[in-house]
């Protein structure tokens, strides 16, 4: 009995540098796994699949604009209006995809948003202007509908709608690019 | 200043250019097609409000239009900003890592 309790007692005093060692290698491996993890994200992280949606969505678009270049009227708008949804949708989509992603905070943001807003730099929606893109080109082809469905467009309401369009995609696929690194 | 020292200064400049160069680049293309874009629409909205084709109802979401471009434009510049500091700062840090020898981050 008596040489038992004497090899327990002998098996803690020997596990107690063992315990000692696993905290101290743990604690190393932390430390290395910190230091290793010091790279700064200050954007939202690249989704190819929102470029493929855009690419396809704004190839859809402009082949609806040039089969409506020359005027539309109100009589024909029925033949129009699910080509008008499907693209309402398609971009509706895609400025939830470009919303649904977390964009880091921290200090380094936080000091350039301090910056740009001291010299009066605009702030809305400043950190998703792909998903800001997108909202407004749903805008844009509602609006489209409504005059389309009510009076018809002529070729130069159809040209403003396209030119605005075009410029919200560059700036929402340009973004959405640059977040590829 | 010794050599290692010169050579490490070096490796961080270049990999601050290196990236500052591609990217100033594309952003320089960019900002070129925005204000040409914005432009040529201003010129499109003048003419359609003009010959009376833009009426009353889309003058208002049209020049809301331009308000909404023009800032959102800046938006996409401050985004870009900020994946062109982060990539320098992290290269940055990757050549410092790798100076010290201990691993790449």
């Amino acid at each position: 009995m008596d040489l038992n309790k004497n090899k327990i007692l002998s098996n803690t005093i020997k596990m107690k540098p063992i315990k000692h060692l696993f905290l101290k290698h743990t604690l190393l491996l932390f430390c290395v796994l910190l230091l290793a993890n010091c790279k700064t994200y200050l954007a939202p992280s690249y989704n190819q699949t929102i470029i493929d949606k855009s690419t396809e969505a704004t190839t859809e678009t402009f082949l609806f604009l040039a089969e409506i270049a020359g005027g539309t009227n109100e009589e024909s708008f029925s033949r129009r209006e699910n080509t008008y949804n499907s693209l309402i949708s398609k971009f509706e989509t895609l400025n939830l995809l470009a919303k649904a992603r977390p964009v880091p905070s921290n200090k380094t943001t936080e000091q350039i948003n301090n910056l740009l807003a001291e010299r009066n730099s605009p702030t809305s929606s400043s950190d998703y202007p792909s998903a800001f893109a997108f909202n407004r080109i749903v805008e844009n082809l509602v609006k489209m509908k409504e005059k389309d469905q009510s009076s018809g467009l002529s070729p130069i309401v159809i040209e403003t709608f396209k030119g605005e369009i075009k410029i919200f995609l560059d700036q929402a696929v340009t973004y959405e690019s640059f977040l590829k690194r | 200043m010794n050599n290692k020292t010169a050579n490490l200064i070096d490796s961080i400049k270049n990999v601050a250019s290196n990236i500052l160069e591609k990217d100033i680049a594309l952003v320089t293309g960019f900002s070129e097609r925005q204000a040409e874009a914005i432009s040529k629409q201003a010129l499109i909205i003048k003419a359609g409000i003009a010959t009376g084709e833009i009426e009353d109802d889309l003058i208002g979401f049209f020049l809301d239009g331009l308000k909404h471009m023009v800032t959102n434009f800046v938006n996409t510049l401050k985004g870009i900003l900020k994946v062109v500091l982060e990539k320098v700062w992290n290269g940055i840090v990757t050549v410092l890592y790798e100076a010290i020898g201990i691993f790449n981050v």
